[in-house]
């Protein structure tokens, strides 16, 4: 990998990225210092979740909404808390006491929607995004808050280090 | 067959990312050659089911269909993009969950649509 190479494209990428929303020192001999370290990897993977999650449910509420009314609203709900996630950890990182907030919720969220599939399944006619505590998705929306929350409580313990 | 190529270069480009990410280093062309390749064969499957449907194909769900295969050129995209500006190892790691998303959203798009992939 040529030096030359990163460096050029750092440039265009930090052009390209000029409205961020917390401005970090543009200093392109440096550029671990505008690293998130495992940060990007929750950013990711909650901004996958809040798209396809939003999409879902869309498309569940738009096409008929009265064929499962309950399952449909918590699709929907976790959309919401799935695109409030992302938006908490890009604009106030890890250590916002928002993001672990919305962390806890969606913990609880999963965990009292996926018991409610499972004790009363009449109320579910048709899927919803946190059924059987995420099958759909490969159980990962239990996980997900799981590792979001220890990674939080250790990045609040050792400070700015990752 | 394009199908093949697909999830060829979709398990590749997540075989090498989580290797990267292993070995602690950031996205180098190689990586990001294969995630662009990636990203060149999804744009050239939806094309070809575009065509497809255009022709008569008649798929069952086109919302559905539209919406996975906008999804996965998005995501691959979308992870190269960040292990360009995330030089760590955890933008590698980003590119190989993209890549290994859109390896599923194609198993997806077959069960929506076999008829598109014969």
């Amino acid at each position: 990998m040529s030096a030359k190479s990163a460096k050029d494209r750092k440039d265009v990428t930090s052009t390209g990225s000029s409205r961020a929303s917390n401005p970090r020192p543009s200093n392109p001999e440096r550029p671990e210092r505008t690293g998130r370290g495992f940060e990007i990897v929750l950013i990711a993977v909650y901004g996958i979740f809040a798209l396809s999650a939003t999409a879902r449910s869309l498309v569940q509420v738009l096409r008929d909404f009265s064929f499962a009314p309950v399952a449909y609203s918590l699709s929907l709900l976790a959309a919401v808390t799935y695109i409030a996630v992302t938006i908490a950890l890009v604009r106030r990182g890890r250590g916002s006491p928002v993001a672990r907030t919305l962390c806890v919720a969606e913990l609880v969220g999963v965990l009292i929607v996926g018991s409610l599939t499972l004790l009363d399944p009449a109320l579910f006619p048709d899927g919803t995004v946190w059924g059987v505590y995420g099958r759909d998705y490969g159980f990962v929306p239990l996980l997900l808050p799981v590792v979001a929350l220890l990674y939080m409580s250790r990045a609040r313990r050792s400070g700015p280090a990752r | 067959m394009l199908s093949i190529v697909v999830v060829g270069l979709g398990g590749l480009t997540a075989l090498l990312g989580m290797y990267y990410a292993a070995r602690d280093l950031n996205a180098d062309l190689v990586l990001l050659g294969a995630c662009a390749l990636a990203a060149a064969a999804w744009a050239v499957l939806g094309v070809a089911l575009g065509l497809k449907d255009l022709a008569g194909g008649n798929p069952p769900e086109r919302v559905t269909l539209y919406g996975y295969l906008a999804t996965a050129l998005l995501m691959t995209v979308g992870g190269g993009w960040v292990g360009l500006f995330e030089r760590s190892r955890w933008g590698s790691l980003v590119i190989a969950i993209c890549a290994a998303v859109s390896v599923v959203l194609l198993m997806r798009l077959e069960q929506i649509w076999p008829g598109g992939f014969a």
